[in-house]
């Protein structure tokens, strides 16, 4: 893990560093307009501009260890500050798409199975390839239009379209658009795993065993077939968790809604290499954090996993 | 199809979860301000909902971009202010003020003004700001408004903490001392950055400070600014001039510009920009304002001039191009109202001069080759030794790539190229391209110059003659000489002219090719009355009103 980060954070750091492309770096953190030769020393010397790219990445790796992220070009706050007050709100946004993608996937995708060939099976199937298909941004917009824009046209109850909290809904209602919007693709994917999985599953032959002996339909599903088939299911749910919290971005930017991906959006267009490069960091660590919980909890969904042990 | 008993039983559930988050949304159905419409009579109350992005600060220390000026506005007050349609000077914080006959020394009286806090606001507090922007420690990259005044350069260079130019006389009287002769210096302070700030306040805790600012102005902080969510400000009982009409503003943070518009469509706010592809279809539906600046019933969109402009960079250093002949050839080649109709769907207009509209002394057609001629063009281009480009080398055409400014400029290829001059492209990265203009290492560039003051010298001074932002590199000590002369011209009208004069004799030489000037997409809603958008993008929530029920 510790080798992933190193190398991820150095790419990361030639890419964000200015002047490591070329320019001169303190035009980029200014802009076009002149600004006076005390304050462009100032700032190469608060960010060690002038010192080689090594030395640079030293000195920002030691502040990281203690968690200092720098400072906010544009703001002249603290990095940290604005990434830790905005992380709550990405997981948020995350935790709730994960658990609609979860509920919805699953159900989904055991109905499609059950139900093979039918009706239903056809709709999952058919709703899941348009909902992969969709780009993000359109897909929010879209339900900004309809359960924001036209369900208040029509005098039915809307639903907010963009921050997080207002002094008309809760903050649970501003969550569902984007939750909805973060998990649509997710849950069609989780669909199409359960559905695949449980076909699978139902034709093994403890299945079959299971039926001979005597167990109702609902058993023999619920008692045998789930068990075996939800493991890769979780497996892609965790994973999930953690692409999620990397790809918020467009959701947070469409919906205005205050995390860790919307800032990044916002630094890139103002050049705020900190935030950036912070934001970016943050992301890297929780998803190698959930990546290795998932690879742990395999050990406790299938016992055949075991870590740390010589096979005998 | 024949469905079982579980399907119905799954579908009923479904359609019970998706009713009951539809139950629970429908808690918060229209409860907002009835807008029924009321008449031209002022009426007070209500909160304006106003869009804005996340602003970079909004203290005065560092009040820089237009997000933040704009809810620094409605927060302090600096000494004169600008008619939000015209741009003609006035007066806020100052009663009164008058320059000595070179202009180098300025007296300002104050009125009698408190803070947001109830501490009454003395010339001490304008010197403090003041200095508070000039001391390097605090990094303000706006310290440059006052770099006229005696004693900047010491305090920038930290061998001084005090700005020498700068006095308190007493409570009520601030005397600022000049290094040079500027009439415009009564402009410089119309700037909403160089408001006066609680020193008390300030150094209690600077933080804080910076997250819900003490000032002067109309309306003062009702919480800190919710990073990324709002900044909501209330009316300030006790302000020095006429009490807001409106309770207070609502500034809604958002990071989308079709998401604000959504917000605007369903009734959530009153101002916002228009989506890029929206203008002539919003046009349309709402209304085009008259005046394009000020918003009003049925005639809701705003296209108003904005006091910024788009240009193209010639380097006047280059061998080749410190040819004026060609350079003029160049300027009269380019199509600029194809431009504004193919790139900017008419949203800009094309230029023609370097100073745009909602400058005091604006004049039109003051550049002569800031027009498009293409057989006066190919005439120029003989007169410059290259007949049909012959002989000329290809011309770089360097910008900074990734913000649309290709497509301008294939506009340029093509219009250069009819003409018979061959240009290549030379997209760069942000820092580099501003290393390339910086180091004159470059033919021809793109830049954009947005106005601080209405004034015209900011378009002249800083472009066009020895310093920092002369990316063009144009230099004509008569032209410097006669912009000091006009900067010391303490009578407004008798320098306004002097000015008209000398911007004609820069377009001569056809140093930048104007392209198109900037206008306003906006628009406001049906219950806002009065509410003006000026040339510089503030807005005059302090004056306008909402319009509610009539009782």
């Amino acid at each position: 893990m510790v080798p992933v980060f190193i190398g991820v954070t150095i790419i990361l750091f030639i890419l964000r560093s200015p002047g490591v492309l070329g320019g001169d770096p303190v035009r980029m953190i200014t802009g076009e307009r002149a600004i006076s030769e005390t304050l462009y020393n100032q700032i190469v010397e608060k960010n060690g501009l002038d010192k080689p790219f090594y030395v640079q990445y030293y000195r920002y790796m030691s502040k990281l260890l203690q968690g200092d992220l720098g400072e906010s070009y544009q703001k002249g706050r603290p990095v940290t500050d604005i990434l830790l007050s905005k992380f709550p709100n990405t997981l948020k946004l995350a935790i709730t798409a994960v658990l609609i993608e979860m509920f919805f996937g699953i159900v989904a995708g055991m109905i499609s199975a059950i139900k093979r060939y039918s009706f239903w099976d056809v709709l999952v199937t058919f709703s899941t390839s348009v909902l992969v298909s969709l780009p993000v941004f359109w897909f929010g917009m879209l339900l900004q239009i309809l359960f924001g824009l036209k369900f208040k046209e029509w005098g039915l109850p809307y639903l907010p379209m963009s921050q997080m909290q207002s002094d008309q809904f809760p903050q649970i209602v501003h969550l569902i658009l984007p939750a909805v919007t973060l998990a649509a693709v997710s849950t069609a994917y989780t669909a199409r795993i359960m559905r695949s999985q449980l076909l699978e599953v139902m034709g093994q032959d403890y299945m079959r065993t299971a039926a001979a002996k005597g167990l109702s339909g609902s058993q023999v599903i619920w008692g045998h077939g789930m068990k075996n088939a939800l493991i890769p299911v979780i497996t892609f749910l965790g994973l999930d968790l953690g692409a999620m919290v990397g790809g918020t971005v467009l959701t947070e930017t469409v919906f205005s809604w205050p995390g860790v991906g919307r800032e990044i959006y916002l630094a890139i267009g103002q050049r705020d290499w900190p935030i950036v490069m912070g934001g970016v960091v943050i992301i890297v660590f929780m998803v190698m954090v959930i990546n290795l919980l998932v690879d742990i909890s395999y050990a406790f969904l299938d016992p055949r996993i075991r870590y740390g042990r010589q096979a005998t | 199809m024949k469905l079982d008993k579980r399907t119905w039983f799954g579908l009923v559930l479904v359609m019970v979860v998706v009713g009951m988050v539809l139950a629970v949304a429908g808690c918060g159905g229209d409860e907002g301000t009835d807008t029924t419409l009321a008449g031209g009579k002022p009426v007070d109350g209500g909160t304006f909902n106003v869009y804005i992005n996340e602003p970079a600060f909004i203290d005065p220390v560092n009040l820089q971009e237009s997000e933040g000026t704009q809810v620094g506005n409605q927060l302090f007050d600096s000494l004169a202010k600008f008619d939000y349609k015209t741009g003609a000077l006035q007066k806020a914080a100052a009663e009164s003020w008058e320059a000595n006959a070179d202009a180098t020394v300025w007296t300002f009286k104050l009125k009698d003004a408190k803070f947001h806090d109830g501490t009454k606001v003395t010339a001490a507090d304008f010197k403090y700001a003041w200095e508070r922007i000039c001391n390097p420690a605090n990094e303000s990259e706006i310290s440059y408004h006052l770099s006229a005044v005696k004693g900047y350069d010491a305090m920038q260079d930290g061998s001084a903490t005090e700005l020498e130019g700068v006095k308190a006389l007493d409570d009520e009287t601030l005397e600022v001392t000049l290094s040079y002769s500027f009439g415009d210096f009564e402009f410089v302070v119309g700037h909403p950055a160089l408001a006066p700030v609680p020193k008390a306040a300030v150094e209690a805790d600077p933080v804080a400070f910076s997250a819900k600012p003490i000032g002067n102005g109309p309306f003062m902080m009702a919480e800190p600014w919710a990073h990324d969510q709002y900044i909501k400000v209330l009316k300030f009982a006790d302000y020095y001039g006429d009490e807001p009409h409106a309770d207070g503003v609502n500034f809604q943070i958002l990071t989308d510009e079709d998401t604000a518009f959504l917000e605007f469509q369903a009734g959530n706010l009153d101002f916002t920009s228009i989506p890029s592809g929206q203008v002539e279809a919003v046009k349309a539906q709402y209304g085009v304002s008259d005046d394009g600046l000020e918003v009003a019933p049925a005639k809701q969109a705003l296209t108003g001039v904005e006091s910024a402009i788009y240009y193209v960079l010639i380097n006047n250093k280059n061998e080749i191009l410190s040819n004026v002949a060609l350079r003029q050839a160049l300027s009269l080649a380019v199509n600029r109202q194809a431009i504004a109709d193919s790139v900017y769907e008419g949203v800009r207009e094309p230029a023609t001069g370097i100073v745009p509209g909602g400058i005091a002394g604006y004049l039109d057609n003051q550049w002569a080759y800031s027009r498009y001629d293409v057989e006066a063009a190919k005439a120029k281009l003989v007169e410059a030794g290259y007949p049909n480009g012959e002989g000329l080398p290809e011309i770089i055409l360097s910008f900074n790539s990734g913000s649309g400014h290709e497509d301008v400029m294939a506009v340029i290829q093509a219009d250069l190229a009819a003409i018979g001059v061959t240009a290549v492209f030379d997209g760069l990265e942000w820092a580099q391209y501003l290393d390339k203009l910086q180091a004159a290492d470059y033919m021809m560039g793109r830049l954009g110059w947005i106005a601080d003051y209405p004034i015209i010298d900011n378009f002249l001074y800083p472009l066009f003659t020895e310093g920092g932002d002369n990316m063009s590199f144009y230099n004509d000590p008569a032209v410097a000489q006669a912009l000091m002369d006009a900067r010391a011209t303490v009578d407004t009208d008798a320098r306004i002219a002097k000015y008209q004069a000398i911007e004609k004799t820069i377009g001569e030489a056809a140093p930048v090719i104007p392209i198109v000037k900037y206008r306003h997409h906006h628009v406001g809603s049906d219950r806002v009355r009065g509410l003006v958008y000026s040339p510089q993008g503030l807005l005059n929530l302090e004056t306008a009103w909402i319009a509610v029920a009539a009782e």
